[in-house]
């Protein structure tokens, strides 16, 4: 059934989904007609790219990372100072800033390789906080509570200028490549060997998988997201701070994922969404809407156990556009 | 050192009132610590509205003061009261749901731990909101007459009086804790929990009360833990309970998730090298202290300094 119609439409959700991205959505937020819109939608795509990140570490390899934030805050910080500093363009700093990160990550990450469980989740609460402390502190080089303003938007000169609109189609086309590399990691023999590892290390050890090589790999990916994630949002606002990283942004995170259903790479996105659009939608009743917001994360987690979008339907959707093993007349195995 | 070198007498005078501080603080962080540490033991998770309890402690001291002005014993009474009321609530909208399932393998499971990670994280993040909507976002000062801040002078040194308030209440507590763990049937139940829940209840142990005694107990410690820091250091604010929370978590790490003793000690260290380090370095680099304490003992003593031996970490 499902197999017919995945040969006459072949990949019907990912043309859905670029299609809202890049075309439903920005014709919605214009004909709201203010530029604050598009900031909520770029905001949303930034903590996209950082809810997929943390999801893939999280969700997918099951290491509670409770630093996240942090490693974005060195993104952030390493594409705001060299572009204040050196003067590079966007385009340059964004990969450098993942580089860096996930260097740094690789660094702070290889001494808690052999940590499981609520230890490793703490070793990243220290860490992140370390890091936190560092942008706090080091005023010589960070600048400290100051923070850094006047970092260059996204522009490319004679081409466009930096605008809400040009933020938020930079900040939509590298959340659609994130999507597309954490999503082909996921969803294949090599995410198969990350969920054997969540499920139980010493048992895909004893099946022959290099776990702490995986987990280092898995921390590298996803710190160099995170870190361009923070160079994206250090060049959409143009001003970052260190409160900005703290941990209860990495609570925020962790939260998002955990609405949206761990393991889930729709379902991250669904929990940025809601968790950043819900405080906007409720700007009305002000004050109330944190409390609105800590009460739909509570009651989510009560009745929603598994999500909004969980990990099970996420592979179905997954296995019915792309799995070539589930169709009757394919011959190839699922990759 | 030059501020100390005038006096004739052997130690350092700045060098020993630091340590008394760091003391006083370490103190404050071992109440809190005891706290997580009893909650990990019978469940196994971390509460993370245990900053919460503190700073609604400390809240509830302010009421009083402002509504009836009553004597300080009634206010720290009044804290614990607070904190006890704070626990049950907590326990019963933010733990008990999530304890549906009784085996062994859910009362250990990743995803129940997450669960109740979060909806004690939804908590705090409740409570913070509530009480900055009706007590105000900014700071509130304690009113002057129970600053318990006027100088003590013994020979050359100057304390100020809340430092022995939090002396003297952290060791009565600290000794009641001990009474009521080891010489009172609840404590035993709360040791038998801890050390086998599934046992526990195969033995006739009613572990629902057992768990709520044990919220009870470690949220009263933490309430108290507020007041005494809001009456020592002046001000309250509905975020106060962020830093000695993290810091209180960090001891429990160090001391090996399930040992009071550690807690305690640990805290005491925390709290006596914070004090110390701000001799050496500024002020802000000193948070640093323990985030790598934490660090440092996760990779060479995974098990905590204190902990008991396991079979992996």
């Amino acid at each position: 059934m499902s197999g017919e119609l995945s040969k006459s439409f072949p990949r019907l959700a990912p043309l859905l989904a670029l299609g809202a991205l890049f075309v439903v959505a920005p014709l919605v937020l214009y004909a709201s007609g203010s530029g604050y819109a598009f900031r909520v939608a770029t905001t949303i795509g930034v903590f996209a790219i950082l809810t997929v990140s943390a999801n893939f570490i999280t969700g997918t390899t099951g290491l509670l990372s409770l630093g996240h934030a942090a490693f974005y805050g060195v993104g952030a910080y390493t594409a705001a100072l060299s572009a204040t500093g050196f003067g590079w363009p966007f385009w340059v700093t964004l990969p450098f800033a993942g580089l860096v990160t996930a260097l740094i990550g690789i660094l702070l990450a290889l001494p808690t390789m052999r940590l499981v469980s609520i230890h490793f989740a703490v070793a990243t609460l220290g860490l992140g906080e370390i890091i936190h402390v560092t942008l706090l502190n080091w005023v010589d080089f960070t600048r400290g509570p100051m923070g850094i303003p006047a970092i260059p938007g996204i522009a490319i000169p004679g081409l466009f200028k930096a605008s809400d609109v040009s933020n938020y189609f930079a900040v939509a086309v590298i959340a659609a490549i994130t999507v597309f590399v954490i999503h082909r990691l996921t969803h294949s023999y090599y995410g198969n060997a990350l969920r054997a590892l969540r499920e139980d290390d010493q048992c895909a050890e004893t099946m022959g998988l290099d776990i702490v090589r995986l987990k280092i790999e898995v921390f590298a990916v996803s710190c160099f997201f995170a870190g361009v994630a923070g160079a994206l949002w250090s060049h959409t606002t143009g001003y970052i701070s260190p409160n900005d990283f703290r941990f209860n942004e990495s609570i925020l995170i962790l939260a998002m994922i955990v609405v949206g259903g761990l393991g889930s790479i729709p379902g991250a996105i669904v929990g940025a969404t809601l968790l950043l659009a819900l405080p906007e939608v409720l700007r009305p009743i002000g004050d109330y809407r944190m409390i609105v917001v800590g009460s739909v994360m509570f009651l989510s987690i009560l009745f929603l156990p598994r999500g909004i979008f969980g990990e099970v339907s996420a592979l179905d959707l997954m296995r019915r556009q792309f799995g070539a093993a589930w169709r009757r007349d394919g011959r190839v195995g699922w990759r | 050192m030059a501020r100390g070198g005038e006096s004739p007498i052997l130690f350092d005078i700045f060098f020993f009132q630091q340590l008394v501080n760091g003391v006083a603080i370490g103190l404050v962080y071992a109440l809190m610590a005891i706290g997580f540490t009893l909650i990990f033991g019978v469940l196994n998770v971390v509460n993370f509205a245990h900053g919460e309890v503190y700073m609604i402690g400390a809240y509830a001291g302010l009421l009083a003061i402002t509504a009836f002005a009553p004597p300080l014993f009634v206010v720290v009474l009044i804290a614990l009261a607070a904190g006890a009321l704070t626990g049950f609530g907590l326990e019963r909208i933010a733990f008990r749901p999530f304890r549906r399932f009784r085996d062994e393998a859910s009362l250990k499971s990743k995803a129940m731990r997450e669960a109740t990670l979060l909806s004690s994280l939804a908590m705090s993040i409740i409570a913070r909101e509530a009480v900055e909507i009706i007590m105000g976002s900014n700071m509130q000062p304690i009113p002057q007459q129970y600053l318990l801040l006027q100088p003590v002078q013994i020979g050359p040194l100057t304390f100020a009086s809340g430092q022995f308030l939090i002396f003297g209440v952290s060791v009565v507590s600290l000794a009641a804790l001990q009474w009521l763990l080891n010489r009172t049937r609840i404590g035993l139940s709360i040791r038998a929990v801890a050390n086998n829940p599934v046992g526990a209840m195969y033995v006739g142990i009613d572990t629902n009360r057992t768990i709520v005694a044990t919220f009870i107990i470690g949220s009263m410690l933490g309430a108290v833990a507020g007041i005494l820091v809001g009456l020592y250091q002046g001000t309250i604010f509905p975020g106060m309970g962020f830093t000695p929370g993290i810091k209180a978590f960090v001891a429990m790490v160090m001391g090996g998730l399930n040992s009071i003793v550690g807690a305690v000690a640990c805290a005491l260290i925390l709290g006596v090298s914070e004090a110390l380090a701000t001799n050496f370095i500024a002020q802000g680099w000193a948070d640093l202290i323990a985030y790598s304490f934490l660090v440092i003992t996760l990779v060479f003593f995974p098990t905590g300094l204190f902990g008991a031996a396991r079979e992996r970490i």
